[in-house]
């Protein structure tokens, strides 16, 4: 299996995490959203996201809840609770802590 | 609906297998999100069609997206684990404690059986139900036995009134269950073949009186049924269909393997034979009777 794949599947709860801390969102929302402010680099697979979702509000990270647009429209929005927003304050000073480590041996030209 | 989208969500729907409002929920988010992209394309200058035709397949195949959602909540807590696993285990009291022979524990075992069946029939029915289920149909066909023994009228009144009526309440509960999903009507059905096993075992054994027979098997008769909570429980923790599936195979067949031991002496291995092909039936055979199902729901009209 490719590396870049790897990596995404070890972030992916940590993305929607911190996407839905941001604001509230819906499936569709959260595709486009990683897609913009990765600059197009995560282009998730759109049939993976639902069971990621499912299995974070599961775990009590996230919740859903039907809303309706101002269209009439309903979506599913996602909500973080108090549990989910711990576990990524912990995983954020992880994963700032191995990027710092990650940066010192594979680019030392700064030291 | 474009057929290529309702296809789709017909598939969806034959591999979630949740519980019917979990399940409408996420048909229902699954669509919301086909009709943003498929709209998103329509506005780029694509058909319907064409629209809808690459949505699905930027969704991924509907067969993977429902066995990723069922993987999420397929696996019950440990206390629906243990709720699982309870008929087998006071089944399997009632022998270990020489229980069996006292009608106040059987009346007791009974009303708790039933009564547990109910409430969870009456409740959702949750994936602990299937157990008890299983179970409670047995005094309904052990009656229908006795009354087809009753001399004169009764026995007429149970090849016409009452086997059609235990038939219908049969056909309709495995109906309801395969409607959920066949692995728990396989759930329902283990203790089936393992009941009949140990009654050729006994029956087989000429040496010793009924009660006799019983008294002196009674540890390896509960031994067996804490085997078979083992499995229902087990059963409920698993997450992968093919482990579930696998969970109550190898089980089963080790409650079988038991069963031949103890009663090897006195049944003719075609007997044994029988059994296994009969639990072996009972298993795999939901699987069939859903296809089947499925192929004459989906035929056109």
């Amino acid at each position: 299996m490719n590396y870049e794949r790897e990596l995404l599947k070890g972030s992916t709860d940590s993305l929607l995490l911190s996407l839905i801390n941001n604001q509230p969102m819906y499936g569709y929302q959260i595709i486009k959203e990683l897609e913009r402010r990765s600059n197009g680099y995560f282009q998730f697979k759109e049939g993976t996201l639902y069971p990621a979702l499912h299995r974070l509000e599961k775990a009590g990270l996230i919740y859903g809840k039907w809303q309706k647009l101002p269209n009439g429209q309903e979506r599913r929005y996602y909500y973080i609770t108090l549990k989910g927003q711990k576990i990524l304050a912990e995983r954020l000073a992880i994963w700032q802590d191995f990027s710092t480590a990650v940066s010192l041996i594979m680019q030392p030209a700064s030291n | 609906m474009v057929p290529i989208k309702l296809s789709y969500f017909e598939n969806l729907k034959r591999y979630l297998r949740l519980d019917p409002g979990l399940e409408g929920d996420v048909i229902k988010e699954i669509c919301t999100h086909l009709e943003d992209r498929s709209h998103e394309l329509k506005e780029a200058g694509l058909s319907e069609e064409e629209a809808t035709n690459i949505a699905t397949r930027i969704l991924g195949p509907p067969q993977l997206v429902a066995r990723q959602i069922y993987e999420v909540y397929s696996q019950g807590t440990w206390r629906q684990s243990l709720c699982a696993g309870l008929p087998h285990l006071l089944i399997a009291l009632l022998f270990a404690l020489h229980f069996w022979n006292n009608v106040f524990s059987l009346a007791i075992v009974l009303v708790l059986v039933v009564s547990v069946t109910i409430y969870g029939w009456c409740h959702g029915r949750p994936n602990w139900l299937f157990p008890w289920l299983g179970y409670s149909l047995v005094p309904v066909i052990a009656t229908g036995v006795l009354l087809i023994y009753l001399p004169g009228a009764w026995s007429w009144f149970a090849i016409l009134a009452y086997v059609p009526l235990v038939l219908l309440v049969i056909i309709s509960v495995t109906k309801a269950s395969l409607k959920r999903d066949w692995l728990f009507t396989s759930l329902m059905l283990l203790p089936l073949p393992i009941t009949i096993g140990w009654i050729v075992a006994l029956l087989g054994n000429t040496n010793l009186l009924w009660k006799e027979q019983i008294q002196h098997f009674a540890p390896m008769i509960a031994l067996s049924f804490s085997v078979l909570a083992i499995a229902a429980a087990t059963f409920i923790r698993m997450r992968q269909r093919w482990a579930k599936f696998g969970t109550l195979i190898v089980l089963e067949s080790i409650v079988f393997i038991m069963i031949v031991y103890a009663g090897k002496s006195s049944v003719s291995p075609v007997t044994w034979l029988l059994i296994a092909l009969l639990g072996l039936f009972l298993l795999i055979g939901p699987a069939l009777l859903e296809q089947n199902f499925t192929r004459n729901h989906s035929k056109p009209a």
